[in-house]
C-alpha cells in the first residue's frame, strides 16, 4: 500500500539543486487563479466605476508602498508607473467601456490594451507597455479578489512550495525562506539557480509536492533528490564527503560573474580567475549606448576586483528576450533560436567592437590576463569571423562558447582558429534536447546527468584535445561537485561555477586523482539514465 | 481667454517618455490649468494625461508648444521653464 504523499514518512521525488539540506514548515504559494473572463456586467454602471476605481486606488497605493521600501531611482520608476494607472484619460476611455456595460476588469483591460497598442512599436516605450500591462492585470486581479502579491512572513523557517516561481516571486523571498519545492521546473529554472545562489535548500520537478499541505513539516534532500514528510534533519541524505588530499584540484575552479560586487565576493573564494563574466548586465539597464570610456572604466574596475588567475569575458548575450534597450531588438517568433548573441553582428557590428576595444582598454589599463569569447556561435565559420576581429583589436586569448549542437559537433576542426571553448550547458541541454529553458514541464530533460549530454561533453573534450585547445564548462552543471569530478575525467580542462559553489567543487576535484577521475567517467558513459548516470557518479566516488 | 504659448525642446535622449510625461502631469494638474502641448500644425494633446502625451511619440531633439490658458505671464513662464527642466534628461 502506498502511503498517501503527505502523511509522516513519505518520500517525494525530485531533482535536487545545491547541497543544503533544510527542515522548515510548508507554505502553499497557489498557482494564480486567472483573471476573470471579460463579460458584460450584471451590475449598475455606477457601482462598476466605482469598483474600478477603488481596485486603482488599492493598486496605486500599493506602488507608493513598493516606492517607499525601495528608495532612491526605483522610487521615482513606482511613482511613473502610478501616475500611468491613475491617468485622467485612461479612466475616461475605461469609463466609456463601461457605459458600453462591460464589467469593470474587462473596461480596465480593454482600455490599457487600447494605449498600449498606441504606445507600442516604439523600442524606447515597449519596456514600459510590459509594465503598464502588468498594472492592469493587478487591478483586474483586485477587481476578482486575486493576490497578487505573495505574503512571505519574515520570521520562521518557510519552506515554499509551488508549481515554479519567476524573477519576481524571488525577488520577494524573505529571510525565512529555508527551502523550496517546485512541482515543475528543471534545474537550470530560475527557482534552481537563485536558490544555488542563495544556498537555500531545493528539490525541483517534484510533481507529488501538490500533496503538501500549509503547515507540514517537510525535510527538503537535495542531495537524496527527494523530500521527506519529516522533521528529523539527521535524514537527509550526506553528501559524498569531498576530502581534499591534493593541494592543486585537477582542473582550474574558476567563478562566473556579472558585475562588480560579483567580482569582489568571487575574489574572496578561492577561485582561480573567472571562467564567464556577463558583460550583458552592464547593458540590459542602460538607456542609451554607454561611451567607450564608460565601458572602459566599468570594465577595468571588474577587472582588477576579480580574483587572481585569468579572466574570460564574454561578449553581449542578448536576443530579443533579453533586449538592450538602446538596441534595436525586433520581436521574433522564438527568441531563444533567434538572432541573439554573436548573430547581433549583422546589425549592430559597430557595438560589438566597440566592446571588444573598450576590453582591450581595460586589458592594458588592469594588467590582467583576459581571455574574450561570442556566444551562440553555430559554425567554425562565425567562429573564424569571430576571432579575426578580435584578434583584429586586441592581445586577448580568443574563443567562443558552445552551446549550439552544431559546433558542438565540429570542436576538432576549431584548431587553428581559435584559442579555447567554454561549454555553456544550459543552452547546450535546452538545444540538443530541443526543451525550452522556460518551459516548467520540461526540467527533467534538462537534467545535467542526462547521458546524451555527457556524451556530448565528452566529444567536446576530445575534439578540444585534437584540435590542442582548451575546454572549460560554466554552466549551471559545473556547480555539481560530482559532475565536475565527471568534467574533469572526461577531458573538461577547467570548470566555472557559482561563486556560492567555488569551495564544494574546489574541494571535489581535490580528493582524488586524474585516474579515478576517468574511471568515473567512464562508468557513467556506459549509462542510459539520468538516474542511473548520476547514481553511479556516487557510488564510483564513494569507492575511492 | 487669452493663450499664452511657449516653446521646448526635447533634449532627453529617448524622448518624452513616461518620466517626463508624468511629472508634467503632476506639474499641469497642481496649476488647476487646462495645459496642451504638441507639435506645431497638428492636433495637441491635453497635458493632464502622460499616456495622451506619450502616445504623442516626441522623439529626442523635437521642439513642442505648451499652450497655457491664463494672462499671467509670470506664471505662464514659470510653467514653461519647468516643463523644459523635465525634458532636459539626466
Amino acid at each position: 500500500m502506498t502511503k498517501l504523499a503527505s502523511s509522516p514518512g513519505a518520500i517525494l521525488k525530485g531533482l535536487g539543486v545545491g547541497l543544503v539540506s533544510a527542515v522548515g514548515d510548508v507554505m502553499v504559494i497557489k498557482h494564480s487563479k486567472p483573471l476573470p473572463e471579460w463579460t458584460k456586467s450584471t451590475k449598475s454602471k455606477t457601482q462598476e466605476l466605482e469598483d474600478l476605481k477603488s481596485a486603482i486606488e488599492y493598486v496605486a497605493n500599493h506602488l507608493d508602498e513598493l516606492g517607499q521600501r525601495a528608495g532612491g531611482t526605483s522610487a521615482e520608476i513606482f511613482e511613473a508607473l502610478k501616475v500611468l494607472i491613475e491617468d485622467e484619460e485612461l479612466l475616461e476611455v475605461a469609463s466609456a467601456h463601461i457605459e458600453d456595460g462591460w464589467i469593470a476588469a474587462a473596461a480596465i483591460g480593454k482600455a490599457v490594451d487600447e494605449f498600449s497598442e498606441l504606445l507600442g512599436g516604439d523600442p524606447t516605450f515597449d519596456e514600459r507597455v510590459a509594465d503598464f500591462q502588468d498594472l492592469s492585470k493587478r487591478v483586474q486581479a483586485r477587481l476578482a479578489g486575486i493576490e497578487m502579491a505573495l505574503s512571505i512572513p519574515e520570521k520562521g523557517r518557510i519552506v515554499l512550495v509551488g508549481e515554479d516561481f519567476s524573477p519576481a516571486d524571488t525577488a520577494q523571498f524573505t529571510e525565512a525562506v529555508v527551502g523550496v519545492i517546485t512541482l515543475k521546473g528543471g534545474p537550470t529554472s530560475h527557482t534552481a539557480i537563485i536558490c544555488r545562489s542563495k544556498s537555500i535548500a531545493a528539490v525541483v520537478s517534484c510533481p507529488d509536492a501538490a500533496s503538501l499541505e500549509n503547515g507540514d513539516r517537510v525535510l527538503v534532500d537535495p542531495v537524496g533528490d527527494r523530500v521527506l514528510v519529516s522533521d528529523d534533519e539527521s535524514l537527509a541524505t550526506k553528501s559524498i564527503e569531498f576530502v581534499a588530499v591534493n593541494s592543486e584540484p585537477l582542473v582550474p575552479v574558476r567563478a562566473n560573474i556579472g558585475s562588480l560586487e560579483d567580482a569582489k565576493a568571487a575574489s574572496e573564494t578561492r577561485a582561480n580567475g573567472v571562467g564567464l563574466f556577463r558583460t550583458e548586465l552592464l547593458y540590459l539597464s542602460a538607456k542609451t549606448e554607454p561611451t567607450i570610456e564608460q565601458q572602459v572604466a566599468s570594465y577595468t574596475e571588474i577587472l582588477n576586483a576579480a580574483p587572481a588567475g585569468p579572466i574570460v569575458v564574454r561578449t553581449i548575450d542578448a536576443g530579443s528576450d533579453k533586449p538592450v534597450p538602446f538596441l534595436n531588438m525586433p520581436e521574433e517568433e522564438n527568441p531563444s533560436l533567434g538572432v541573439r548573441g554573436y548573430r547581433l553582428i549583422a546589425e549592430h557590428r559597430a557595438f560589438i567592437e566597440g566592446q571588444l576595444k573598450a576590453l582591450e582598454s581595460a586589458r592594458i589599463a588592469s594588467g590582467r590576463e583576459v581571455w574574450v569569447m561570442a556566444p551562440m556561435i553555430a559554425t567554425a565559420e562565425e567562429a573564424k569571423a569571430f576571432s579575426d576581429l578580435a584578434r583584429s583589436i586586441g592581445g586577448y586569448k580568443v574563443g567562443i562558447m558552445v552551446e549550439t549542437p552544431s559546433i558542438a559537433l565540429i570542436v576538432d576542426q576549431l584548431g587553428g582558429i581559435v584559442d579555447f571553448v567554454s561549454v555553456g550547458t544550459n543552452d547546450l541541454s535546452q538545444y540538443l534536447f530541443a526543451a525550452d529553458r522556460m518551459n516548467p514541464s520540461l526540467g527533467a530533460l534538462l537534467n545535467h546527468w542526462q547521458p546524451a549530454l555527457i556524451k556530448s561533453l565528452a566529444r567536446i573534450a576530445s575534439g578540444a584535445k585534437a584540435a590542442g585547445i582548451s575546454s572549460g564548462v560554466c554552466g549551471e552543471s559545473a556547480s555539481d561537485p560530482a559532475f565536475a569530478v565527471v568534467l574533469a575525467g572526461l577531458g573538461i580542462d577547467s570548470v566555472s561555477v557559482s561563486k556560492s559553489q567555488v569551495a564544494a567543487v574546489h574541494n571535489a576535484l581535490s580528493s582524488l586523482s586524474l585516474a579515478d577521475a576517468k574511471e568515473v567517467a567512464n562508468a557513467v558513459l556506459n549509462q542510459v539514465t539520468a538516474e542511473a548516470a548520476k547514481a553511479t557518479a556516487l557510488s564510483e566516488i564513494a569507492s575511492r | 481667454m487669452s493663450v499664452i504659448q511657449g516653446q521646448v525642446q526635447v533634449l532627453d535622449p529617448i524622448g518624452l517618455h513616461a518620466r517626463p510625461a508624468s511629472q508634467i502631469v503632476k506639474l499641469v494638474k497642481e496649476s488647476g490649468l487646462e495645459i496642451t502641448i504638441g507639435r506645431n500644425g497638428e492636433e495637441f494633446a491635453k497635458a493632464n494625461s502622460a499616456l495622451r502625451l506619450m502616445a504623442l511619440k516626441i522623439a529626442s531633439g523635437e521642439t513642442l508648444t505648451v499652450e497655457i490658458p491664463t494672462t499671467d505671464q509670470a506664471l505662464a513662464d514659470g510653467i514653461i521653464t519647468q516643463i523644459q527642466d523635465f525634458l532636459k534628461g539626466d
